[in-house]
């Protein structure tokens, strides 16, 4: 994602200025228009005026001129005529002012004329204005544009009258005033308008972009603390400065932390005393427990001399506190998870070799029940690897006392930052509803069949445990008669996490 | 007679014990309370000592500590609680080895009968390691000139490493070699006492030039006159 449109997702300074720079963009585009239109219509309409009397004027001493001159011949006319054209030019600091006369071209003219003041071109009134003109009685006046010979261009207001001048006939006539300084003027005010824009849009952004971030400023105080509290830095507060809304937003914010902060120390004391209460109880069990252990040991290994019923009795002894001791075992282990006072110790380890050594030791026999399914290049992970010898054992055993006489697989497979393990086997399976129940403590596949296998009914969910505190699972198919596959997947680097799995626990 | 010295402050344990090791043809010294130990230690002179990390008076850490100022005995802890630092205190203190309860009495005779025996006879000539000269009739080792004192199992672990000069040691192969361990136990014992070890007949420990480590395997011999 580009970062222009990251900033407009995750800022909410940058998208509400954004916001309001646009709207302020359209707001003053039209409140510009409108002052243009209103400047500009005002400024023609006094020119307008001001032209109308002028050309009338204009107009009227034109008429007494010719009314009054006593007409003789043409060339008098035409030396009257001349006398009106004869406008001075256009200086540096007056706007261009021009006349023109046409006699009428259809009605009876004695003398023919068609004449403009200083080079200006006749076409320079509008045909359509001319009609127009002629038509009417009073005074018209329209747009047009000033073309001299030399091509030079200005707009225009032209204002038309007919002159009747007896005897001789009618004559149009027009008198021209250039709008270039007016449209000069309005091209300034256009200027200063769009100047006036831009600094106001800028000046707008800008205060909006500080007013907010002063505004946001403790929010983003609270993400950042908020984030802090969350990984753990519980001492943490919010700066309160003042007391609106937001000092309000801080006061609360920190009430919770504080909330938080007490909750969790109340939780971590029980969890120590959990952990305490755990090792005490270790303690006291195993002292005993050794001695009796090796009471048992001296009273078994004289069994020979006792009769039979009382060398049974050292044997069952001797085995019972076996399981005894395996059950204390892995109970300690349950409520060590339970008080999370588990702790990896993690190493490199050869994955492969540790899967032979499990399997050696599950079943130290040369005939191969067990079949190993590995790399041929060795398998280096982190891991602790007297947790995952524990699960492996677990699997492993498991395989071979349901596996109902028929071989196991065990398969090792590795992708980038994963590596699995699988134990298959082809014998009893579970179904459905054993799956789920599989991981609960105490739980027994079968009851009759197990127990004379021995196990504690804890090892498949302190296996979970363990393989949790890898971040890794252990996924499980089975079925009835068709055997079952236990996988397990971990990342082969300490603090990963599993995205794949190398073997799939569902059998193709 | 071999006099074993065992320290727990359970009576009924320590009297155990005793049966146990009496049948296993030692002679067996009991001891109740972590202070008791010095007094009697200077007078029966035991050729090993069990020794529980939990005791009335002064802690078993600390009378391992206490025996190590004056002697090379083998220690051999007995701890109530697999928590690792409680052991690894009780290994840096000096002990040389540690049971868990409940252990199997049979095997803790056997880590005894390791600790006890008198390395081979069988080599009479001198050992070298790095500049250190390792007098095996004599039991002692010299740097320089000067006797290092070490404990039998350190001298077993330097020997072990000495006599195969160039082969690298895993972990586990120290521990059965060394220990007299059967595969799959702790390897932080070796660990441990490598530590120890080299900051006896090492110049600079944090370098060292005598006992290698070979990252990801285990350790092997530095080789002789290599160094300054």
């Amino acid at each position: 994602m580009n970062s222009p449109f990251k900033a407009w997702r995750t800022s909410l300074v940058i998208r509400v200025t954004g916001t309001i720079v646009l709207l302020s963009i359209i707001l003053i585009y039209l409140a510009g228009s409108a002052l243009y239109t209103q400047i500009s219509s005002g400024i023609f309409d006094e020119k307008l005026n001001l032209s109308i009397s002028d050309a009338q004027s204009t107009a009227r001493n034109a008429q007494f001129q010719l009314t009054f001159s006593q007409y003789q011949d043409k060339a008098a006319l035409k030396s009257i005529f001349a006398e009106i054209l004869a406008v001075p030019p256009k200086t540096f600091d007056n706007t261009a002012r021009e006349v023109a006369i046409f006699s009428f071209a259809k009605t009876k003219v004695r003398f023919k004329f068609s004449g403009a003041s200083n080079f200006l071109e006749v076409t320079s009134i509008p045909k359509d204005f001319r009609k127009k003109t002629k038509i009417s009685n009073t005074t018209q006046w329209g747009r047009a544009k000033l073309s001299y010979i030399n091509g030079r261009n200005e707009p225009a207001i032209v204002v038309g009258h007919t002159l009747k001048i007896a005897g001789a006939g009618n004559y149009e006539f027009y008198v021209l005033f250039s709008l270039e300084q007016q449209t000069r003027t309005m091209a300034l005010i256009l200027n200063y308008l769009w100047l006036t824009g831009i600094a106001l849009t800028f000046l707008i952004g800008i205060i909006t972009f500080f007013v907010l971030r002063r505004l946001i400023s403790p929010i983003r105080d609270a993400a950042r603390v908020a984030e802090e509290l969350t990984a753990g830095n519980l001492e943490l507060r919010m700066d309160i400065n003042g007391e609106d809304e937001i000092a309000r937003l801080g006061y609360s914010f920190n009430e919770m932390a504080v909330a938080l902060q007490q909750q969790i120390s109340r939780l971590e004391n029980l969890s120590k005393l959990q952990q305490r209460f755990v090792a005490d109880v270790s303690h006291e069990l195993r002292t005993p427990l050794t001695t009796i252990r090796m009471a048992s040991q001296v009273i078994y290994s004289a069994r020979d001399i006792f009769e039979p019923k009382v060398a049974r009795s050292a044997e069952l002894l001797v085995s019972q506190i076996e399981r005894f001791e395996s059950l204390l075992r892995d109970l300690l282990e349950v409520s060590r998870f339970d008080a999370q006072a588990a702790v990896l110790e993690i190493g490199e380890v050869d994955l492969t070799a540790l899967v032979k050594e499990t399997i050696d030791y599950v079943h130290p026999s040369q005939d191969r029940i067990i079949l190993l399914l590995a790399p041929i290049t060795p398998v280096i992970v982190d891991i602790d690897p007297r947790r995952i010898k524990r699960i492996l054992r677990n699997l492993i055993s498991n395989a071979m006392d349901h596996r109902d006489g028929k071989n196991i697989e065990v398969q090792i497979k590795e992708s980038e930052n994963e590596v699995s393990i699988g134990v298959r086997d082809y014998g009893l399976g579970f179904t459905y509803t054993d799956k789920k129940l599989l991981f609960e403590r105490f739980w027994r596949a079968d009851t009759s069949r197990a127990r004379s296998t021995g196990g504690t009914g804890l090892g498949l969910s302190i296996a979970l445990e363990d393989a949790k505190l890898h971040q890794g699972e252990i996924d499980v198919w089975g079925e009835r008669g068709r055997g079952a596959h236990f996988v397990l997947t971990i990342p082969k680097f300490a603090g990963g996490s599993i995205r794949s799995r190398p073997i799939s626990a569902q059998p193709e | 007679m071999t006099l074993i010295m065992v320290v727990d402050d359970d009576l009924d344990l320590a009297e155990m014990l005793g049966i146990v090791l009496t049948g296993a043809g030692y002679e067996v010294d009991l001891v109740n309370r972590g202070d008791e130990v010095m007094p009697l230690f200077s007078t029966q002179n035991p050729d090993l000592i069990l020794l529980d990390v939990m005791l009335p008076g002064l802690s078993g850490v600390e009378v391992c500590k206490l025996i190590r100022e004056k002697s090379m005995v083998p220690i051999v802890m007995l701890s109530a609680k697999d928590d690792k630092q409680d052991v690894v205190a009780g290994l840096e203190a000096g002990a040389d080895d540690y049971m868990v309860k409940p252990f199997d009495p049979a095997e803790l005779v056997a880590r005894m009968k390791v600790r006890l025996r008198r390395s081979g006879g069988e080599v009479n000539s001198d050992l070298t390691i790095g500049n250190i000269v390792i007098d095996q009739i004599e039991h002692s080792i010299i740097r320089d000139g000067r006797i290092i004192a070490l404990t039998r199992l350190e001298f077993d672990l330097l020997v072990a490493l000495a006599k195969e000069p160039g082969r690298v040691f895993s972990r586990e192969e120290l521990l059965s070699q060394v220990w007299g361990y059967r595969p799959a136990t702790d390897t932080r014992l070796v660990n441990v006492h490598i530590q120890r070890l080299r900051s006896k007949v090492e110049i600079d420990p944090e370098n060292p030039a005598i006992i290698l480590t070979v990252r990801g395997v285990g350790y092997k011999a530095g080789v002789p006159g290599s160094f300054q």
